[in-house]
Parts: C-alpha cells; structure tokens; sequence
C-alpha cells in the first residue's frame, strides 16, 4: 500500500508537480486541437502557435513560482 | 533503417534524460549496501528491474496497437508536462530561487534514516525495500522516457541503447568509487534535459495534431535551443533580480 502511495506521488510529481503548468498546458493543446477540428485556425499556423504559448506558459510558471518564494522567504 | 544522425539524437536524449535517474536511485542503493551491507540491495534492485521488465514486457507490445497519430499526442502532452516541469525547477535552482538538489546529502538523509531502524529485526526487509522502491520509482521514469523519446517506428532501440548505456556509466562509475555521485552536475543535466523534452513535447504534440513543423526533424533541434536560450536568460534574470532583494540576501 505504502509502495503504490509512493508510486502514484512519483508519477504526481512527474506530470502535474506544478498545477498552473500542468493545467496551462494541458488547456493549450485542447484549445489548439478544437481550432484544428473546427479549422478556425490554419494547421500551418498550428506548430508555431504551439511552441509560442508553451513558451509563455512555461515562462508564466518560472515567474509565479518565483514571486511564491519571494512572499514565503519575506513571511518569514 | 534508422540513419545515424537519427538515432544519435534520440540515444544521446535517452542517455542524458536517464542518468539523472539512475544517479537518484544508485545514490539510495548505496546508502542500503552501506548501512545493512549488499545482500539486501542486491534484491532490492533486482526485484524492482524485475517488476519493470515484467511491465514493460506486458505494456510494451500494448503501445503498438495505439494509432501513430495518437501515441505522438499522447507522448507529447506527457513530455511537455514531464519536460517543463524539469526545466522550471532547473531554471528556479539555476536562477537562486530554489536550493540546488544535493546527492550528498540525500544519501546522508538516507543513511540516517536506515541507521534508526538497524536495531530491529526487520531492517534488512526495511532496505531492501527502500532499494527497491528507489530503483522502481526512478526506473518508472526511465523506461517512460524510453518510450517518450524513441515514439516513433524504429526509434526505439536506439532510446533504450541510450538509457542502458546510462545505467551501464552510472553503476560502473558508482561501483568504482563506492560513494555518492555527487559531483555529477545534476542541476546542469536536468537544466538540458528538460529544454530536450520540451523540445520533443511540442515536436510530438504537433505531429500528433496532424500540424507538423515545416522543417522536420531539424524543428527539434529549433525547440530544443529555444527553451534553453529561453530558460537560460530567465536564470541570469533571477539572479539578477534576487540579488538586488533584501530579503533574499
């Protein structure tokens, strides 16, 4: 029981270890994915569009998590 | 019939993305040979590889029935999740912001921990257990980025050449040496390792969007300096910023 705890932790920790990010990024594919469908986008645009976003999403990520520990060390 | 400036790639990908991992569960294995001596890390280890071989041997064949289309989707959100999450921590260890990961004293940890319980009668099954739960846990994630890396037809002898290679480096050096590898520069390794997933993350996600990038395979490489360069600034842009706190000095 204590193994299949630690496992699904690890796996946690592998793919969702921070929720904007994982959230962000998972809403990035399916909103590009149904722009795709309804070809409300060009799929020549798509892979540009993709890197872009993800890009910032990741960016967005590197700055919360900063200001986040910037607040915890001053609380203290 | 994989050329060689294809396969290089994916093996040196598998091969960096792996030692990572294997270095974390050698550095717990070590610390169970040393405290309740090799017996019970031997069969620790070798019941974790048993269990991942048995895994791998049941879902491996499973993944080739899922449509090419949707395993490189699936792949690529699981990469891109995997791949940023990698290169944030990287880049908040690299920028200051977080503590870099210290191999030393996670086998200190390790060690004190398996002292504590050494009088009991059950402390051999205790670290065996703690080796094989440490070769499974980082095991898992190698053999994910074996498949992630080599996701398409041919790619994947030369993803799990790399990370055999990997553990083949990481055991022998760490036998030779007999203590944690610490000098292995984790922070730096991890930093490159998650830009080359993400890298592959966006490559797979948008071949599985039927959206492809124009210029092939030479896009990854094209992704891959991009969120280096990317997270690499954003580094120098932390230290710079942390620097001028007061509270952080």
């Amino acid at each position: 029981m204590d193994l299949i705890r630690a496992l699904g932790a690890e796996l946690w920790k592998m793919f969702a270890g921070d929720l904007f990010l994982t959230v962000a990024t998972l809403a990035t594919v399916l909103g590009l994915a149904l722009l795709l469908t309804t070809r409300a986008a060009p799929a020549a645009d798509a892979p540009f569009v993709l890197a872009g976003v993800i890009m910032a999403v990741f960016t967005a990520a590197v700055g919360l998590s900063t200001s986040k520990e910037i607040k915890r060390k001053s609380d203290r | 019939m994989v050329d060689l400036a294809t396969a290089g790639p994916i093996a040196a990908a598998s091969f960096v993305a792996s030692t990572v991992e294997v270095v974390e569960a050698f550095t717990i294995v070590l610390a169970v040979s040393v405290v309740r001596g090799p017996r019970p890390a031997i069969l620790g280890t070798s019941a974790a590889l048993a269990v991942l071989a048995l895994a791998v041997a049941i879902f491996g064949p499973l993944i080739a029935q899922i449509p090419i289309h949707g395993l490189q989707l699936t792949v690529g959100v699981l990469l891109l999740l995997f791949g940023l999450g990698w290169l944030r921590k990287a880049t908040l260890r690299a920028g200051g912001v977080l503590p870099l990961h210290d191999e030393s004293a996670a086998f200190a940890h390790e060690t004190q921990a398996l002292r504590a319980q050494a009088s009991e009668r059950a402390a051999d099954w205790i670290a065996g257990m703690a080796a094989f739960k440490a070769v499974l846990l980082e095991g898992t994630e190698v053999v994910f980025i074996v498949l992630a890396v080599g996701a398409r037809p041919g790619l994947l002898a030369p993803s799990a050449a790399g990370a055999a290679a990997a553990c083949a480096l990481v055991l022998g050096f760490g036998m030779l040496v007999r203590t944690p590898l610490a000098k292995v520069p984790e922070n730096s390794l991890k930093f490159l390792v998650g830009a080359m997933l993400s890298g592959f993350g966006v490559f797979w996600t948008a071949e599985g969007l039927k959206a492809p990038f124009p210029l092939g395979d030479w896009a990854i490489a094209v992704l891959v300096g991009l969120f280096l360069a990317c997270a690499m600034a954003m580094a120098m842009g932390l230290r710079r910023l942390l620097a001028r706190l007061p509270a952080w000095t």
